[in-house]
């Protein structure tokens, strides 16, 4: 048997306008965070959203986001809706999947909009204030 | 009924051709071929009813589907505004935030230098009158060193807030510096900014800050100076600066006007 093509890990340093992007394949966890405006969201998301792909394809394991999202522009609203759809297939047909969104307590508005992104997903999604460095 | 009709003609018809009697009647061979023939027709009307009755409910079920992928796409859709748009408001806020911050004194809210450098630019290029008052708290470092920054911060915002009260909703009072104030008056020459700053100072000395059980009150020192027509707004600002360091120089508590 020929063994699948692994994907490849991403690991991404955020810059000003585009958020950090980590993905661990062996944990079965993919982090982001940051603010999101890249000039061109679509060549930042497809690779996650390839990764993502991968892994629930390739891999019968738990997957689990990590995010600390903070500032998003449409594209990356959109990209983050897609990513967020493909776990409910994947939760639709049994998969473990799960969210966690980290806000910074001071930003009570991030929370407000992690729950809209939430609002049709129907596997575990937590929004959970993150503990402030003083 | 109609069917039943033509079924039971149809009957007749075959039992008749069945019958050995009629074997040999000249109309049989003919009346054979038209019942065959219309046996056959009958099958192909109902083989093309049942097509068309499977490709009608085909194209039900893809307008269904289509039906539901519109209106997904269209749920999809205005979840994605709802979100951008709060988004873009939330940038808005942050935005008028950072403004506010940037133009503004942390601890009294006044306007800082920035905004009333921008202010006064403005009133260069508008041609307006104005004059420019220079406020000083007197021996404001003693209270500092004496009873602490928090009782001198204090005192600042009480300052602030006298100073808000005595003045008309055109006039900008901004933090100039530390301890130093600096009251734009529109539209007001020497004379009546002078008896303005004087009414002010009068009631800037009796505010009062408590530090354990002592009442603390300050002077202030005043320089002021009107626009020149045609003079930039810095030059204005030297000679009301000027006048200050007078007022102090013969023993603060006072004004001093610069000459026009």
């Amino acid at each position: 048997m020929p063994a699948m093509t692994m994907i490849p890990d991403l690991d991404i340093s955020g810059s000003q306008s585009t958020p950090i992007i980590r993905s661990d394949w062996a944990a079965g966890r993919l982090t982001m965070q940051g603010d999101s405006y890249p000039e061109n969201s679509y060549d930042l998301f497809d690779q996650v959203i390839a990764w993502v792909q991968g892994f629930l394809t390739q891999e019968s394991r738990p997957l689990r986001l990590e995010l600390g999202l903070v500032y998003l522009n449409t594209s990356s609203v959109k990209a983050m809706m897609d990513i967020f759809d493909l776990l409910e297939e994947a939760h639709e047909q049994g998969r473990q999947v799960s969210v966690t969104w980290h806000y910074d307590p001071r930003n009570e508005r991030i929370a407000e909009l992690a729950e809209e992104f939430k609002e049709d997903c129907s596997y575990p999604f937590v929004i959970t204030p993150a503990k402030v460095v003083p | 009924m109609k069917a039943l009709g033509e079924e039971g003609l149809l009957e007749r018809v075959a039992a008749l051709l069945a019958d050995p009697r009629h074997a040999e009647h000249p109309l049989r061979e003919a009346l054979e071929a038209l019942y065959l023939q219309h046996r056959d027709q009958q099958e192909q009307l109902e083989r093309l009813m049942s097509i068309s009755d499977r490709y009608q409910s085909l194209a039900r079920e893809a307008q269904q589907v289509t039906q539901k992928r519109y209106e997904r796409a269209l749920k999809r859709q205005k979840k994605l505004s709802r979100i951008s748009d709060r988004y873009q408001a939330l940038m808005r806020e942050r935005n008028q935030t950072l403004h506010q911050e940037a133009h503004h004194d942390a601890l009294t809210e006044l306007p800082n230098r920035r905004l009333i450098d921008e202010r006064l630019a403005q009133l260069d290029r508008g041609g307006r009158r104005y004059t420019l008052a220079l406020l000083d708290i007197d021996h404001f470092k003693q209270i500092n060193d004496e009873y602490g920054h928090d009782v001198g911060d204090e005192l600042l915002v009480a300052i602030t807030r006298t100073m808000r009260q005595g003045l008309r909703d055109y006039d900008l009072c901004g933090r100039w510096g530390g301890e130093e104030f600096l009251l734009l008056l529109g539209d007001t020459g020497l004379e009546e900014a002078s008896s303005i700053v004087e009414r002010l100072r009068t009631r800037l000395a009796q505010v009062r800050v408590a530090s354990g059980d002592q009442w603390l009150s300050v002077t202030l020192s005043a320089g002021l100076s009107e626009h020149r027509v045609g003079e930039p707004y810095l030059t204005t600002l030297q000679r009301a600066d000027q006048a200050l360091l007078e007022a102090k120089r013969e023993g603060r508590d006072r004004s001093q006007l610069a000459s026009c």
